[in-house]
């Protein structure tokens, strides 16, 4: 890979890092877009539908993937990850490390034919674990790029994946590989994770099979999921009781994890409405603290699930256990009636709290590459949140997404699109543009 | 990307790869190995009739969830295809090997 020049690197390939992306490439600013896994799309392009208007997620989101991929002023890297970010007089000096794929993906046309070939069978984390990819694979169907990778981790080095590729795409003679890249600005769209399910220990801290976390049922309910439809992972009964537990790593000073998700009473709705589509007979009930509905559209959404015939109760849940069929036992203080009881069902999924992405990046309480300071919340912290939210504290570096805070998917859009003019407004005051642009796509 | 001496053969490459992951190698060996026995044994019992994943799990003393993995798996890559419903639960048989 040679050495870049351009005009603003953004950091992270999901909605908020695409469209911030898009943006400043359709202004006509050169681009280069770096994401650490072998496909762009993020965790919205692992999700079933959206909320309020049940869009299709893969539909808005594989456009914007494939719009990124062949927008002739954005540098797409994937499989990469900053290594280190130095400022200088105008600009930032970033250092990139390019991991090996063992794949070139100039040969390589994603037919898969060494997917089927190779005899090692890995868990897939697109569908958090419980589906299955093999050691060599192309990530998901609509992975941008369409090319294959093979994970060093699983790998027996047989060679039965060169043997079939069609095009001698197989290079098992790729080493990592570290370029720079001289960026004026930087976007930072390094997205989120779960708190994990270990931390919480009263709700069986990861260890029973049918309590499960809402990115899980995600992938229940998309198409292209790992059953294929709604089943429990324990035994592969389709549910007929399914409860969501709400706050479940949110509000919970036990985790220094004292904000509101913001998004988890949506996608539980949205999650249940979906359900009683799939599973018409089961029967859906929603223990929260309180419901919050704030967007446009979302109450509405709200009375819908209720009118549908899912359940809220209002209480918190202290404790989960199952008994000898591995069915859920949830341990409930309702609140309305004062009241402690015990109810079972089939499927328990955990409304778990957003923190930031466990990005090597962002590890370790400040950014280490970035040198970015963090909020107390762990997210980048914002100096001037009212007037400037995308703005960090240090000249030219930008931050858009879950990055910020815990935000839904519209407010990722409208955020990346902040980012993408704050971006742009700062690289024409420096006047530090790179020479070669090519023409604005709407100029 | 940079590459080593491509004057190596396709053998040495990969031997000289085994020795630079052998914990990797070591661990994916257990992993074929496992999954060897396991395909076999589900494979042979979905062959006889349409099944589910907790009468595997009986049939064969493998974790219902490990079952259910795994068939997922054979799924995804053709080797069994669901065949109805037995109450709760799908049922599973062979693909038809062409």
């Amino acid at each position: 890979m040679d050495n870049l020049r351009i005009d603003a690197l953004i950091i992270g390939g999901g909605i908020a890092g695409m469209q911030s992306a898009l943006d400043l490439a359709d202004q006509g600013f050169q681009v280069a877009l770096v994401e650490r896994e072998p496909s762009i799309g993020g965790r919205m392009i692992t999700l079933s539908k959206v909320f309020p208007t049940l869009d299709c997620c893969s539909c808005i989101t594989t456009p914007k993937m494939s719009a990124v991929a062949h927008h002739p002023n954005i540098h797409l890297l994937t499989y990469c990850e900053v290594q280190s970010v130095r400022e200088h007089g105008t600009g930032f000096d970033i250092s990139i490390l390019q991991k090996p794929r063992y794949v070139d993906v100039s040969k390589c046309t994603g037919c898969r034919d060494c997917e089927y070939e190779c005899p090692i069978t890995v868990p897939s984390p697109f569908d958090r674990n419980l589906g299955a990819y093999r050691a060599i694979r192309v990530p998901f169907s609509t992975a941008v790029p369409q090319k294959a990778v093979l994970d060093p981790e699983y790998c027996l080095w047989c060679g039965k994946c060169e043997q079939v590729c069609p095009v001698e795409a197989i290079d098992f003679t790729q080493q990592p590989e570290t370029f720079n890249i001289e960026a004026a600005s930087i976007v930072m769209a390094t997205g989120f994770d779960l708190t994990p399910m270990e931390t919480k220990k009263e709700y069986g801290a990861g260890k029973l099979h049918n309590v499960i976390d809402p990115l899980m049922m995600e992938r229940f309910l998309a198409p292209t999921g790992p059953y294929g439809r709604v089943l429990r992972p324990g035994d592969g009964k389709e549910p007929t009781s399914i409860a969501y537990v709400q706050c479940a790593g949110s509000r919970d000073e036990t985790l220094n994890i004292t904000y509101c998700s913001r998004v988890c009473c949506m996608y539980a709705i949205k999650q249940a409405m979906l359900i009683s589509g799939a599973l018409p007979m089961a029967e859906i009930t929603i223990y929260y603290m309180d419901i919050r509905t704030f967007g446009k559209g979302y109450e509405q959404f709200y009375q819908n699930a209720k009118a549908m015939g899912v359940e809220f109760v209002r209480g918190k849940v202290a404790s989960i256990k199952e008994d000898s069929d591995q069915n859920p036992i949830v341990k409930v203080e309702m609140t309305d009636i004062g009241e402690i009881v015990e109810r079972t069902h089939d499927l328990v999924v955990l409304s778990q709290g957003i923190i930031p992405a466990s990005s090597p990046i962002l590890r370790g309480g400040s950014t280490q590459a970035v040198s970015l300071p963090l909020g107390s919340d762990g997210f980048i912290y914002v100096p001037a949140p009212d007037s400037a939210p995308c703005v960090t504290e240090r000249a030219g570096i930008f931050v858009t997404g879950t990055a910020m805070g815990p935000m839904d998917i519209v407010d990722s859009i409208i955020s990346a699109s902040a980012a993408a003019a704050e971006a742009s407004a700062y690289i024409r005051e420096n006047g530090n543009r790179v020479e070669a642009h090519k023409e604005a796509l709407y100029a | 990307m940079t590459v080593q001496n491509k004057t190596l053969s396709r053998g040495e490459i990969l031997k000289h790869l085994r020795t630079q992951h052998p914990q990797a190698v070591e661990r994916a060996q257990a992993l074929l190995k496992e999954q060897k026995h396991m395909q076999q044994e589900l494979c042979a019992f979905f062959r006889e009739k349409p099944r589910t994943v907790p009468e595997a799990a009986q049939a064969t003393g493998i974790p219902a969830s490990k079952v259910l993995w795994f068939v997922a798996a054979m799924k995804k890559y053709g080797i069994v295809v669901e065949a109805g419903m037995c109450g709760d639960y799908p049922l599973y048989k062979k693909a038809e090997e062409n």
